[in-house]
């Protein structure tokens, strides 16, 4: 039953001293913000969390508390669908005040801390959650709402931590029991399913999703899973022969582009964020809402000011360069980012720092094939690991190594595709964060 | 007219999670481009292999798909009856560990039998081995290449007598002991991705040779030659 988005009677006490010391650490937190702002280091939001967590190592679990919580995990998509569900239930409280959001991105302890120390009277928090952290926040935070988007290889030399990753979830949506969070998850995805074949309640969603290849195994036996339709086909569906694992019914769906509530109204999105993954997170952001009361055409009402959630699609300039810039962070992100390419020519940006995944033999699960008769300017610290591929790939192409000048000059806007290190300095470089 | 080369690659969705689908992709360009009738076939579980491939390909993967490749490949038959016949089997990472005598999964080292085609056993090692390497393959006709690729992989290898090690390392882990890789007969197995042929012509070459019987064309790609001499100064530079 959805639960009316009421003002609790009082945030959960903290007992003076705690209070205190929680109180010192934040100040702390704002003034090395503050500082990290001023030499021009980004928002601050993640010194801010550290900075609290060394004076207070318990301010994530006292700022977690006390708060009616809806987070928001999975592989690719977080940081959009977290907007999305945000302004869906900004649209469905009086004020919009009442909700907390870690906007920026920042989805460790520290970001999560940080956000929610600059609002201490808002009593609704929207979490984007990296994976790593769904456990604490299911254990400390007590989450109402969870939703799990989708669970693809991110990076390949993290790969093997994929599924003790999901086996961490459900040991504490296990533990957690009816105290635990209602999940809302993608139908979709056999390794999302199995995490979350512990909790209580569940919320499915059938997305309409173009890649399956990091599913080919049960999750919970390890039999080969049989798919029945197309991949990314309205009709597919997968199936374990080896145990009892299966696709479950949705009482949400995405088809062709549309959502389909429970009641069976099909809504067209009409999203300012482009692609159909997007459609994707809005059907689980509106199931999300739901869950906490926020009827769906109000939810949608709020997700259509969703523009470019923490630089996501923004247009940017670069001199004279008008360009888009569309993040993708592994190779399923690229497989739903390669078609929203319109422009000719095309910017890829590739780097393989920590946050981008070291190997980059991933290039060569993406079918840059497609692309072929484009122009791709390949660049970034890998552009020529991207070159070789796009060789092997027919695609015509040239190296400018240094972002900076792919994107000098252009006449027409470009689109550019970027992992996530040359991402975040192209939106920098454009003064968007 | 001859008929196309076949390049097979085996079970993609159950060892291809590390782009290592991309050394067929390369074989096939390699001979399309020296005008060399090729075709990939991608095998899936379930489907039988064709028994009429020049040359088979298996990639990394998880454990349990392991120990699922190696029942099914044991099941099919027709890879152990196409390298009777003298195909070439190219193994990476988890692949090469399955052709292996034995193998280990889990956590608690259960040990698995492998396809018993390359004299090696594999183990856990002390840590997970995971960067940049960088190896050293004496060729057949006794010149020196080097192999870049990414390694990353929790089992060590130990080649036994039938087999030799395939490279030396020079930067990285590779079986554990100073060597990389096996080869027996015509197979040969190695650790590193990248995928390891796309970052390696020679080896990519070598391959074919071997699967066709006869030389081929040098294939000079300049971009290439510029992506291995930075991933050499890489890897030499963070030694
Ligand atoms: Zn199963």
């Amino acid at each position: 039953m959805p639960a009316p988005l009421e003002r609790h009677a009082a945030p959960a006490g903290l007992r003076f001293a705690a209070r205190l010391r929680l109180r010192a650490a934040i100040l702390a937190g704002d003034a090395a913000a503050l500082g990290s702002r001023l030499a021009g280091k980004g928002s601050g939001a993640s010194i801010r969390g550290q900075v609290m967590t060394r004076i207070d190592p318990l301010a994530f679990r006292k700022l977690v508390k006390g708060r009616r919580i809806a987070a928001v995990s999975g592989t690719n998509g977080k940081t959009t669908s977290t907007h999305l569900l945000a302004a869906a239930v900004r649209a469905g409280v009086r004020d919009a005040d009442r909700v907390v959001t870690n906007a920026d991105g920042a989805n460790l302890h520290y970001g999560i801390a940080s956000a929610l120390a600059k609002a201490p009277a808002a009593d609704l928090a929207v979490l984007e959650t990296d994976e790593r952290v769904v456990k604490d926040l299911i254990t400390h935070g007590a989450p109402e709402v969870l939703v799990f988007l989708n669970f693809s290889r991110d990076q390949l030399d993290r790969h093997h931590e994929i599924k003790a990753l999901a086996q961490a979830w459900r040991e504490a949506l296990g533990d957690a029991g009816t105290s635990g969070p209602v999940i809302v998850a993608n139908a979709d995805d056999p390794l999302v399913v199995w995490a979350s074949g512990t909790a209580h309640e569940v919320v499915w969603v059938a997305a309409e999703t173009l890649w399956s290849a990091d599913s080919a195994l049960c999750p919970a036996c390890g039999t080969v899973l049989t798919r029945t339709g197309g991949a990314g086909a309205d009709a597919s569906h997968w199936d374990c022969p080896g145990c009892d694992l299966t696709e479950p019914e949705a009482p949400w769906r995405v088809v062709g582009g549309r959502i389909v509530d429970p009641a069976g109204t099909a809504w067209d999105p009409e999203l300012r964020v482009p692609g159909r993954f997007n459609v994707n997170n809005a059907a689980c952001a509106l199931a999300a809402a739901a869950v906490w009361g926020v009827p769906v055409e109000t939810a949608l009402r709020g997700m259509r000011t969703v523009e470019a959630p923490a630089g996501r699609f923004a247009t940017a300039t670069f001199g004279t360069t008008t360009a888009r810039l569309i993040l993708a962070k592994n190779p399923a992100g690229w497989a739903e980012a390669l078609p929203l390419l319109e422009t000719d020519p095309v910017v890829l940006a590739i780097d393989s720092v920590a946050a981008d995944g070291k190997d980059v033999s991933w290039l060569w699960d993406v079918e840059y094939e497609q692309l072929a008769g484009r122009r791709v300017i390949a660049t970034g610290p890998r552009a020529h690991d991207l070159a070789v591929r796009l060789t092997y790939a027919g695609v015509e192409h040239t190296v400018v190594p240094e972002p900076g000048e792919a994107l000098a000059g252009h006449t027409a806007p470009v689109d550019v595709i970027a992992t996530y290190t040359p991402f975040q300095k192209l939106l920098k470089m454009a003064g968007l964060r | 007219m001859s008929a196309p080369v076949e390049i097979v690659l085996v079970y993609q969705s159950l060892l291809g999670i590390y782009g290592d689908r991309g050394n067929a992709a390369v074989l096939v360009k390699r001979l399309q481009w020296r005008g060399i009738e090729a075709a990939l076939r991608i095998v899936e579980p379930g489907q039988e292999v064709p028994a009429t491939g020049s040359v088979y390909l298996l990639g990394g993967g998880e454990d349990a798909a392991q120990v699922s490749a190696v029942s099914a490949l044991k099941a099919d038959g027709n890879l152990f009856r196409a390298l009777d016949r003298g195909a070439v089997l190219f193994a990476v990472c988890a692949g090469y560990q399955i052709c292996g005598r034995t193998f280990t999964i889990g956590e608690r080292d259960e040990v698995i039998d492998g396809l018993g085609l390359l004299d090696v056993t594999t183990r856990r090692g002390p840590e997970r081995a995971v960067g940049e390497i960088l190896t050293r393959w004496a060729r057949p006709d006794g010149s020196q290449s080097l192999i870049t690729g990414f390694e990353n992989h929790g089992g060590f290898t130990t080649v036994g007598p039938d087999a030799a090690p395939l490279a030396t390392v020079e930067v990285g882990v590779g079986n554990g002991d100073g060597s990389e890789g096996a080869v027996q007969d015509n197979v040969i197995g190695t650790y590193p991705h990248g995928p390891v042929l796309a970052r390696n012509p020679d080896l990519a070459d070598h391959l074919l040779e071997r699967a066709l019987g006869h030389g081929l064309d040098p294939l000079p790609l300049p971009e290439l030659d510029t992506l291995r001499a930075q991933r050499f100064a890489h890897v030499r530079g963070r030694r």
